[in-house]
């Protein structure tokens, strides 16, 4: 069984951990545009950027195009694949509109590039929480056999990078995305070019900060330990160092 | 709360409880340094308690989250956001950051607007929890 209850040296609440063991099956599951042992490379890589030489060296750069070289990669995905995880992990406040054409002329798709942004965001989220609380990285799930669905919704430019689908736009397949709200913040849209994605984003966002509905009331705080002053400062200060305009 | 320590951490008094140690929670959980990590949390665990701790790095992680998907697709701010927010992006200097250049900038009727609207936005902003929390009807 995947992420085991917690006591030591803090008891982490049980929803937490049961979102997170549903994320795992689903990394491991195929998506709509990767194998199941693709989309595990790619959480695998997630983890890689972190200690990779060449992102750390990108990093301290006045700009990542001045520096050259490898990802220290552990998989076989293709070099495009390989490089937005480690950028997306390690430097994501300075991709650009440009890169990720580039990106595309080398052969990574829009909505595989979206599977890809949805897979890494999750990892960094779950790992990220792990090393909070001073605990060891859950070990990457076993892929599932089977193919991807190639499964793509309506989805409209909206002024993102990347297509996506608004709420009013969404069909019966994907219809449960944005839990029934008639609006929903760009954020929330940002994925939807692969709805798995969403789903993913919205249990993670449940139990770590607060259902997409109930965002919008300024007061409320989910029954958290935490006021939402509270939580709104942390998540101000974390957005602030990480460059995040939005 | 004074939204400069969100910019400027510590330095500045926010006025939300237990800001130092939240904040170094914060600033020290986006980074590798895990003596730092344990510090910061033991802090806070001293301060608020357990509970806080595991709400604290959920919230620490899911902005770790939130902002890979806000720039890695490059998604403009929400329209009205864009509008009610403008003049506290510039007194923060938001504008600065890099990926501002994904929300198209305001028109100079929408400028003039976002600054007769900003001393309303805290009115606007508690109507809406009213009205989202069901403490008052919509007309």
């Amino acid at each position: 069984m995947t992420f085991a209850a917690i006591y030591d040296p803090i008891e982490v609440r049980p929803d937490i951990l049961d979102a997170f063991s549903k994320i795992w099956q689903t990394i491991a599951s195929p998506g709509n545009w990767w194998h199941g042992a693709d989309r595990v490379a790619i959480a695998a890589e997630c983890r890689s950027a972190v200690t990779c030489s060449l992102c750390e060296e990108r990093k301290e750069a006045l700009s990542p195009n001045f520096v050259k070289g490898e990802h220290q990669a552990v998989s076989n995905l293709p070099m495009v694949a390989i490089d937005a995880v480690h950028r997306i992990t390690m430097d994501v406040s300075r991709l650009t509109k440009t890169w990720l054409e580039q990106c595309r002329e080398a052969g990574l798709s829009d909505a595989q590039y979206v599977e890809l942004l949805g897979i890494v965001v999750a990892v960094v989220s779950i790992d990220g929480f792990h090393r909070a609380m001073g605990l060891p990285l859950e070990p990457l799930p076993e892929p599932q056999d089977g193919e991807p669905s190639a499964y793509r919704p309506d989805a409209k430019d909206h002024g993102a990078w990347v297509d996506t689908v608004n709420p009013a736009d969404l069909s019966d397949e994907e219809a449960d995305i944005y839990g029934g709200v008639p609006q929903v913040g760009n954020v929330f849209t940002a994925m939807s070019l692969v709805p798995d994605s969403v789903r993913m984003l919205s249990r993670l966002s449940a139990v770590q900060y607060l259902e997409a509905s109930d965002v919008v009331n300024p007061t409320f705080n989910g029954g958290r330990a935490l006021s939402r002053m509270q939580m709104e400062l942390l998540a101000g200060r974390v957005s602030s160092l990480s460059d995040c305009f939005y | 709360m004074n939204l400069q320590s969100v910019t400027n951490g510590s330095e500045i008094q926010s006025g939300v409880r237990c800001q130092d140690e939240l904040i170094r929670f914060a600033e020290a959980a986006i980074g590798h340094d895990e003596v730092k990590i344990t510090e910061a949390r033991q802090a806070l665990r001293e301060i608020m308690g357990d509970k806080a701790v595991v709400d604290a790095a959920g919230v620490i992680a899911n902005f770790q989250r939130m902002v890979r998907i806000a720039n890695g697709a490059g998604i403009p701010l929400d329209k009205p956001m864009a509008l009610v927010s403008a003049p506290m992006r510039s007194e923060l200097g938001l504008d600065n950051y890099a990926s501002s250049v994904n929300t198209p900038e305001l028109s100079l009727m929408q400028k003039i607007l976002a600054r007769l609207l900003n001393p309303l936005v805290p009115v606007l902003f508690k109507r809406i929890a009213k009205r989202v929390s069901g403490e008052e009807k919509a007309p």
